[in-house]
């Protein structure tokens, strides 16, 4: 069996962090959760991730600022940013910054497993 | 020896004579011969007659034959006529001198002139006759004219005149005179009052009397032609005596006229003394009993003016005393006289019980009480009562309460219609505020939505895989109902923000309420990459009022500073806000930021209606939020920090451990309080 690909996961919410990993461990990812940009930058999964899911609006580092510092990183890691903004403004940037998906809680399981494997195909 | 007699008798200062058994007149000495100018011859007999003023010849002769008849001494008052006419009053006493067998050989007569004391008893009876009218409250011009006419009975031929001179007063004016020609007394008081208009006009303006014995030989008063109206009115003698006040104020003058020269005697400068005394008693008492009324008829006015009415109440005897104007207010009749009984028939029976408590308390303790009640009148109308009274002690040392009551009916319903706008108001900003915080309500709720989403599919899957996982199933639907209550959670403290209620009083915890707020907001503020420390004090009393209000000026406040914080980058934006209790009695919110600052020329117009330094503000926020917490009874204020940034703040007083409650109808919990409320209309 092929090893699963790791998704992980970044959001200070705790029931996100609690929910998503079992959705996608369902689908059959190995998943990893973390509550801050800070924590999953100071792991060990940064080099294996094949997805990063990530909160656009936290405390300390912002999504949009991880993945800035992932590019200077020189880190390819695709992201799908998800938020519980309602400001749609966001979406265009992080996209133009290159970011593979922007979903907006609360989204579907298609949705999300849409923009999953997109990641994964493009890593 | 008889003649011996004759000569002693003849000798003696007195007026004696002596008369047969059967009345005859049969010797009068030198002394009454001298006195009437009457020889023995002429007043021998019943011839004495002439001697004898006429109004009591009639009286004497009836006593005189009643002695006569009875032959027992005897005495009796008549004016004997004096050799010059001149009447004096004289006591006739009369001796008989009678036999072994009781027959009368002869009277004996001494007559004494008694007419010092008829005058002074005629001018004490005549000083009392005054002073009564004055005591019964006659009109001056009665007393004035009575006067006069008695000084005029006493000084015949004379006419007397009483005319008056208010302070600052430019003419006479007319007082009294019973015997004089209008036409005189007219043209007088038409003239200037000065030095220069006559004699009273100058004793009035000099403050001296003024005797002019002989107007025809006058010089002074030429220029104003007194001296020739008082001659065309057949006058000749004018003394005029200025009537002072007790503090030496000029009232008015009193004046003598006769129709020939003549120069007052020591007899009248008596008369003038005690009368024009007589006329200042009666001329003050008529003018503080004038200024009395007019205050008392200002005092009604303005009781009337401001529906307040004053009343005694004597706690010993239950005796009530009201002014008018509270017969007005409790609609009943002044000629019903007030007992408590009364009172209860009149009040809101809702009313009677903190009525009776207030009524025990106040018996018990005697001190100063305020105390609101309602009325409930015959017609079903009600009206709000404000008493307040302070305890005195009478002359006998027992309670005695003056108060004022005063019928803020109107006041009440003012206040209750601007406590509605207050209250529509403060929820038109209160939406528009919750309107800048749609982002972060979505957020909040997205939120668990999202959560409530993803565990719902993950279930499905679990309950769907072969074999299924039960047990990962119950997880994630026990993680579906804890994101549900979040949600709900929210809402349910939007619903509270959003609903449209009117001013209520509660404890409110303002640690839970900042907290609420804080929830509410976190995501805008986090969006807006703000750090919110809060420092709530453990153990804050409660405050009191209304939670919504007061958590609508929390928000206010913390967005405002989120905003005063948008343009800055060199440093964490840092928000802090604060509980604390302040000195026992208030408690105390502050929220400090690190933004632009206040501008020392604008910090006072900060809390004006639509001032604002933001684009899309109306400037309406704080001037809302202040207008909350002065009806709060309370204090908001802005203040600049130490380093950068600007520290808002309100205080409120503390609920009811701290407070007092307060008689009447409504709670109140402390005096400011029962202002915020009435402030608030929301009694």
């Amino acid at each position: 069996m092929a090893m699963r690909s790791l998704v992980a996961i970044v959001d200070d919410d705790e029931s996100v962090r609690e929910s998503l990993p079992d959705l996608l461990r369902e689908f059959g990812f190995a998943v990893e959760a973390f509550s801050s940009a800070e924590e999953f930058l100071a792991s060990e999964v940064v080099g294996q991730t094949k997805c990063l899911i990530l909160d656009v609006a936290m405390p300390g580092m912002s999504g949009p600022a991880l993945q800035r510092e992932l590019q200077r990183r020189r880190s390819a890691i695709p992201i799908v940013f998800i938020t519980a903004h309602a400001d749609e403004s966001i979406r265009p940037r992080v996209l133009e910054a290159g970011a593979v998906d922007c979903l907006f809680k609360p989204f579907s399981e298609t949705a999300l497993l849409g923009a999953v494997t997109t990641a994964l195909r493009a890593s | 020896m008889e003649s011996q007699l004759s000569q002693v008798v003849d000798a003696l200062p007195g007026l004696v004579w002596t008369a047969q058994p059967h009345g005859e007149v049969d010797f009068v000495n030198r002394r009454w011969r001298e006195y009437t100018g009457i020889s023995s011859d002429a007043a021998a007999g019943w011839a004495w007659q002439s001697a004898i003023h006429p109004d009591d010849l009639p009286r004497l002769l009836d006593h005189w034959r009643l002695l006569l008849q009875s032959r027992k001494p005897g005495e009796f008052e008549v004016r004997l006529r004096r050799f010059d006419g001149v009447f004096r009053w004289f006591l006739i006493r009369v001796l008989p001198s009678r036999d072994e067998h009781g027959q009368v050989l002869k009277w004996y007569g001494q007559n004494v002139d008694i007419e010092d004391r008829k005058r002074a008893e005629s001018l004490l009876t005549e000083e009392k006759r005054l002073l009564e009218m004055m005591a019964r409250g006659s009109p001056l011009t009665e007393v004035l004219d009575a006067l006069c006419r008695f000084v005029e009975s006493a000084t015949p031929d004379s006419h007397c005149s009483i005319l008056l001179a208010e302070p600052g007063a430019t003419r006479l004016q007319f007082g009294a005179a019973p015997s004089l020609p209008a036409s005189l007394v007219d043209a007088v008081i038409s003239l200037p009052l000065n030095a220069e208009s006559g004699a009273c006009s100058t004793a009035i303006s000099l403050n001296q009397q003024v005797i002019a014995s002989d107007i025809m030989s006058e010089t002074r008063w030429q220029s104003s032609g007194w001296c020739a109206v008082a001659l065309q009115h057949g006058m000749r003698a004018c003394w005029s005596t200025p009537i002072s006040s007790r503090n030496g104020r000029v009232l008015g003058s009193f004046a003598i006229l006769y129709r020939e020269p003549r120069t007052p005697t020591t007899l009248h400068q008596n008369l003038i003394e005690q009368f024009t005394h007589l006329a200042s008693i009666a001329i003050e008492r008529s003018q503080s009993d004038a200024a009395l009324r007019r205050s008392e008829e200002f005092l009604a006015k303005a009781q009337q003016v401001s529906s307040t009415g004053g009343f005694y109440w004597r706690p010993a005897t239950r005796e009530v005393i009201w002014s008018e104007q509270v017969y007005r207010i409790f609609e009943l009749d002044p000629a019903v006289p007030v007992t408590l009984e009364l009172i209860f028939t009149r009040l809101h029976p809702e009313d009677i019980p903190a009525f009776e408590e207030m009524l025990e308390r106040q018996l018990r303790d005697g001190t100063d009480f305020e105390h609101d009640h309602r009325l409930l009148l015959p017609d079903r109308s009600v009206k709000y009562l404000h008493v307040v009274a302070q305890a005195t002690r009478d002359q006998d040392g027992s309670l005695l309460y003056v108060a004022a009551v005063q019928d803020v009916t109107q006041q009440r319903r003012s206040e209750e219609a601007l406590g509605k706008l207050r209250s529509e108001l403060a929820h038109m900003a209160r939406v528009t505020s919750l309107g800048a915080l749609t982002a972060s309500i979505a957020h909040e709720v997205n939120q668990p939505l999202s959560g409530i989403l993803t565990n719902a599919c993950t279930g499905l899957r679990m309950l769907s895989a072969h074999p299924p996982n039960i047990e990962g199933a119950r997880e994630t639907a026990r993680r579906t109902i804890r994101d549900a209550n979040r949600a709900a959670d929210v809402i349910t403290r939007l619903r509270g923000l959003f609903a449209k209620k009117d001013f209520t009083t509660e404890l409110v915890d303002l640690n839970e309420a900042t907290r609420e707020v804080a929830a509410l907001a976190a995501s805008e503020l986090n969006r807006s990459r703000v750090v919110l420390r809060t420092e709530l004090a453990e153990g804050l009393p409660p405050a009191m009022g209304d939670r919504v209000q007061l958590q609508q000026v929390i928000l206010n406040l913390l967005l405002n500073a989120s905003d005063a914080m948008s343009g800055v980058h060199d440093r964490p934006r840092q928000l802090v806000i604060r509980t604390e209790p302040e000195g026992g009695k208030r408690v105390r919110l502050s929220i400090q930021d690190v933004g632009i600052g206040l501008n020392a020329e604008s910090v006072d117009q900060l809390f004006e209606a639509f001032y604002t330094t933001k684009a899309e503000g109306m400037g309406m926020g704080l001037s809302i939020s202040r207008s909350i917490i002065e009806s709060h009874q309370g204090r908001l204020w802005a203040e600049a920090n130490d380093g950068p940034g600007a520290t808002f703040a309100f205080s409120i007083p503390c609920g009811a451990e701290n407070g007092t409650v307060v008689e009447g109808y409504g709670v109140v919990s402390t005096p400011a309080v029962a202002d915020a409320e009435q402030i608030m209309g929301s009694r």
